[in-house]
């Protein structure tokens, strides 16, 4: 098992690094000045001391600096905002990300899980019919339509919470219930479909025509491997949620690491453009072999497979 | 099992929950207000950002100051007026005894000279360095010589020419003191600042308190790059490290940002807050009515609005948001005083590419002055500004707006004339449009209305065919820059206070003239005019160039000059709308 998570951790380096090469050739590609701040154009001088400082004259060099700076934990500097270099903008703005994304997953896993259950125990009542269109409209509205409601009636209306800024927990409820909605539906949907699986499984049904209660069926026999399909999205949705946030934080004025992801492209931001996707892709690899390594706990038949 | 992950998930939950409730809160500040997109940076030399100005001009004070309510100069950290000689090309200024800088040191004449030589260096590569390139003798001369060493210097940094690079190095670290003496600023005394121009200036002294003038504390040299025991980095150049703009930053025995402003940095959250208190030592300390102001930074405008609605925020510097028509409107009937108008120094016009055969394969008909002429003839700039735009812009028939230089009044510029228009449409070879290749307009999303409104325009009355390309904004500029375009989009917002920072981007080898207009005549009245030695002669010059672009050759078409909105709590006393939106904090009083 130790040499399979080896095998899985060198995998997930060799995969940062092709995600970081791919995204290199495209910064490098795209058209538009990163050195251009607004429309008035730079002199010769300052744009030859700009590509200087930054090493941007030799593409091959910024390449090779770039990579060596980040594996001694050295992002370079931001062109965008020169006071400020990649380490401390990531350091200021991911644990923001990581506290909404982390507490949006826990508030969709802690209630996509049993309603879910409940779904698939209920199924084809009216309990499973409105669970399952509360699913799709939450997957089909916009994060961002939502949270302009959420802000606009809580915020602005009842003045239960701040509409923008950062740093208490009153901030923190309506930007971390508006990006949990889409994964708690999909949460409640995998659920909900593992469920009904397990259920009809042979195991279960000699299980109940033991004895066995339901509710006992359902929580010690057929949770577990209900929970499987779950437990695989969690990786990618934890590392999403956790980055991925640009809307929620727009919307809501969080000072997240979403932000900078959209923000670095449009403003051809090297630095900051590898920095975020490296920080993204070591978090998603990260997060998919801690998963990995809880579904051999899970399902201890594919440590064999591993 | 499910027990399990309710217990993980509350074991995550709880500590998190129970640290946010317990973190130290400040309280608000006395008065705030949100920048939309925030500070770029806040190293003076570097800024070209008004929301970064308007910062800057709070917690540092040029030579001079701008009355907020006619901009006029008045006096920053040097008495004023300043000595001025008879043939207008020697300043003398006095700094202030009681000038100090946050830590209670005095200002003195070395700060600014410090300040100033800081933003000519090639290395610290500041936009406004032609501030002091174009008019303060000598400096044209340092900074060519500082590039030429920096050229050299780079092309020796190879290992097999180590020993060639650092000669080199050294002799140009050693010489760069006798090229700066050449620079005509000097400080005889602590207090007396002494400058010379290359040519009479009328505007210089608006020019002294713009940012990139301001004085820099000596502490900054303790973050200096270091090669060879000289204060230049490896290609010699004078850079420092930029962390010295942080308050709380203290490597090498620095002691943070110090600033000699009515205001200081207290704390700057990255993309969060910037917190500014009163400088203990300004000369008004005491007067001053905010002790706190906070400057929050909000992505997303209609955020930034709301939070002024729910009384969170007191002055909201920005209103361009979709329905900016609708905020305007209700200012207008007196629904809502609280929204200002400002006449901005900036106008909006399109560019018309007047040197290239071809554009992305066709043939480009602009190149024709007439065909320029035509074009401009159609525009419906009522049009745009009342009934596409409707956020209280005025018509633009001038590069130049009309009513915001004193002295200076711009030329008419072209009535609509749909026939005349179709004339010389005919005479350039088009009857009708016929012969015309499809007309390519370039525009950011932004310009979306405008260009849809002027395509329309165009396609009905000169029967052409329009093709429209919206373009990322970075995009867009890069392609403007390479001249692949027929039409583009262009702003302008005046630098200072003087015809020039409009029209001299006209001139042929201007590096913003995005047109490629290139006319000798034009090139020439605006050397007349710099070296006019009367106001009326030179307003008067000036004016024939503009009329010359406006009127005649056509490379630029002006549309609107631009009215920006602000948002002002009635409880907040002492912001006063401008063309510059230039709030000076120390007027602010807040009475909730």
């Amino acid at each position: 098992m130790t040499r399979g998570l080896l095998g899985r951790f060198g995998a997930g380096i060799i995969t940062v690094f092709f995600v970081y090469a791919l995204t290199f050739l495209m910064v490098v590609s795209i058209p538009g000045n990163p050195l251009q701040g607004g429309e008035r154009k730079m002199s010769r001088e300052v744009e030859a001391a700009l590509r200087s400082r930054y090493h941007m004259d030799d593409n091959w060099r910024y390449f090779a600096d770039f990579l060596g700076g980040a594996l001694h934990a050295d992002l370079g500097p931001s062109f965008s905002y020169p006071d400020w270099n990649c380490n401390q903008i990531i350091l200021s703005a991911l644990p923001v990300s990581m506290l909404v994304g982390g507490l949006a997953i826990i508030v969709a896993l802690m209630l996509g899980v049993p309603l879910g259950v409940v779904s698939a125990a209920r199924q084809g009542e009216w309990t499973d019919a409105s669970f399952l269109s509360a699913t799709l409209t939450c997957i089909s509205i916009p994060t961002f339509v939502i949270g302009a409601f959420l802000l606009y009636i809580f915020a602005v209306r009842l003045h239960w919470a701040p509409i923008g800024g950062w740093g208490t927990l009153a901030h923190l409820p309506l930007p971390v219930l508006t990006l949990s909605l889409p994964f708690l539906a999909y949460i409640t949907r995998l659920m909900r479909a593992g469920m009904i699986e397990s259920l009809g499984s042979d195991y279960i049904r000699t299980a109940i025509a033991k004895g066995v209660s339901p509710r006992v069926a359902i929580w010690k026999h057929a949770f577990k491997p209900a929970f499987l399909p779950v437990l695989s999205y969690l990786g990618p949705a934890t590392a999403q949620a956790m980055t991925g946030s640009f809307v929620v934080e727009k919307v809501f004025g969080v000072p997240g690491l979403g932000q900078h992801f959209v923000n670095a492209a449009l403003n051809r931001d090297p630095g900051l453009v590898l920095s975020t996707v490296l920080v993204f892709s070591a978090l998603l690899v990260a997060f998919n072999i801690v998963i990995d390594f809880l579904y051999t706990w899970l399902d201890p038949r594919i440590i064999e497979a591993v | 099992m499910m027990r399990s992950i309710v217990l993980i998930c509350f074991g995550l939950l709880l500590p998190i929950l129970v640290a946010y409730r317990f973190a130290e809160r400040e309280p608000r500040a006395d008065f705030t207000y949100v920048n939309p997109s925030g500070v770029h940076t806040l190293d003076p030399a570097r800024m070209s950002w008004t929301q970064d100005f308007r910062i800057a001009l709070n917690v540092w004070e040029g030579l001079t100051s701008w009355d907020p309510k006619t901009l006029a100069p008045i006096a920053g950290a040097a008495y004023f007026p300043p000595e001025i000689s008879s043939d207008r090309l020697t300043y003398t200024f006095r700094i202030r005894e009681d000038a100090r800088w946050s830590n209670g040191d005095p200002v003195t004449a070395a700060d600014f000279i410090r300040g100033w030589r800081r933003a000519m260096e090639p290395g610290t590569a500041a936009d406004y360095a032609f501030l002091f390139t174009d008019h303060i003798a000598g400096a044209e001369d340092y900074v060519r010589w500082r590039q030429e060493t920096f050229d050299l210097l780079k092309s020796l940094d190879t290992v097999a020419q180590a020993v060639e690079h650092d000669a080199a190095f050294d002799q140009a670290a050693k010489d760069a003191e006798e090229h700066f003496s050449n620079v005509a600023v000097e400080s005889p005394d602590d207090r007396t600042l002494i400058l010379r121009l290359t040519r009479p200036c009328p505007y210089f002294i608006d020019l002294t308190g713009f940012p990139t003038l301001l004085p820099i504390h000596k502490s900054i040299e303790l973050l200096r790059a270091q090669y060879r025991g000289a204060p230049y980095n490896r290609l010699g150049l004078v850079t420092y490290d930029p962390q010295w703009t942080k308050p709380d930053y203290h490597a090498n025995g620095y002691s943070g940002l110090v600033t000699n402003g009515s205001y200081r940095i207290a704390d700057w959250q990255f993309k969060r807050r910037v917190r500014m208190t009163t400088n203990p030592h300004y000369r008004d300390a005491a007067r001053l009515a905010c002790r706190t102001i906070d400057m929050l930074e909000f992505d997303n405008l209609s955020a930034s609005i709301m939070a002024y609605e729910s009384g969170d925020v007191d002055f909201l510097t920005d209103l361009s948001v979709p329905y900016e028509h609708e905020l305007f409107r209700r200012s207008t009937n007196g629904e809502r005083p609280d929204f200002k108008s400002c006449k901005v120094l900036a106008t909006y016009f399109f560019n018309f590419n007047c040197v290239d055969e071809e554009v992305n394969g066709r043939v480009n008909p602009f190149r024709d002055a007439r065909v320029r002429r035509a074009f401009s003839l159609t525009a419906d700039r009522e049009h745009i500004v009342n009934n596409v735009l409707r956020r209280g812009d005025r018509v633009a028939r001038s590069f130049v707006p009309h009513d915001a230089i004193s002295g200076y009044g711009p030329p008419e510029g072209l009535q609509r004339n749909v026939e005349e228009s179709r004339r010389l449409l005919a005479e350039a070879g088009y009857p009708n449009g016929e012969g015309l290749p499809l007309i390519n307009i370039l525009y950011s999303p932004s310009d979306e209305k405008v260009c849809q409104a002027m395509a329309r325009t165009w396609e009905d009355t000169l029967n052409v065919r329009i093709d429209l390309r919206a373009l990322e904004s970075k995009t867009f500029a890069a392609e403007k820059r390479e001249h692949r375009f027929m039409i583009a989009r262009g702003n302008w917002y005046a630098d200072y206070n003087d015809p020039t920072t409009f029209l001299d981007t006209l001139i042929s080898q201007n590096g913003n003239n995005d047109s490629g207009y290139s006319n000798s005549e034009y090139d020439d009245r605006l050397r007349r005019a710099n070296d006019a030695s009367a106001d009326e002669e030179r307003f008067r010059i000036l004016q024939d160039a503009e009329r010359m672009v406006v009127e005649r050759d056509c490379p630029i078409l002006p549309i609107l000059h631009r009215v920006e909105m602000i948002a002002v709590k009635p409880y907040v006393h002492g912001i006063i709308p401008n063309a510059r939106l230039w709030f000076p904090f120390r007027e602010i009083r807040v009475d909730r």
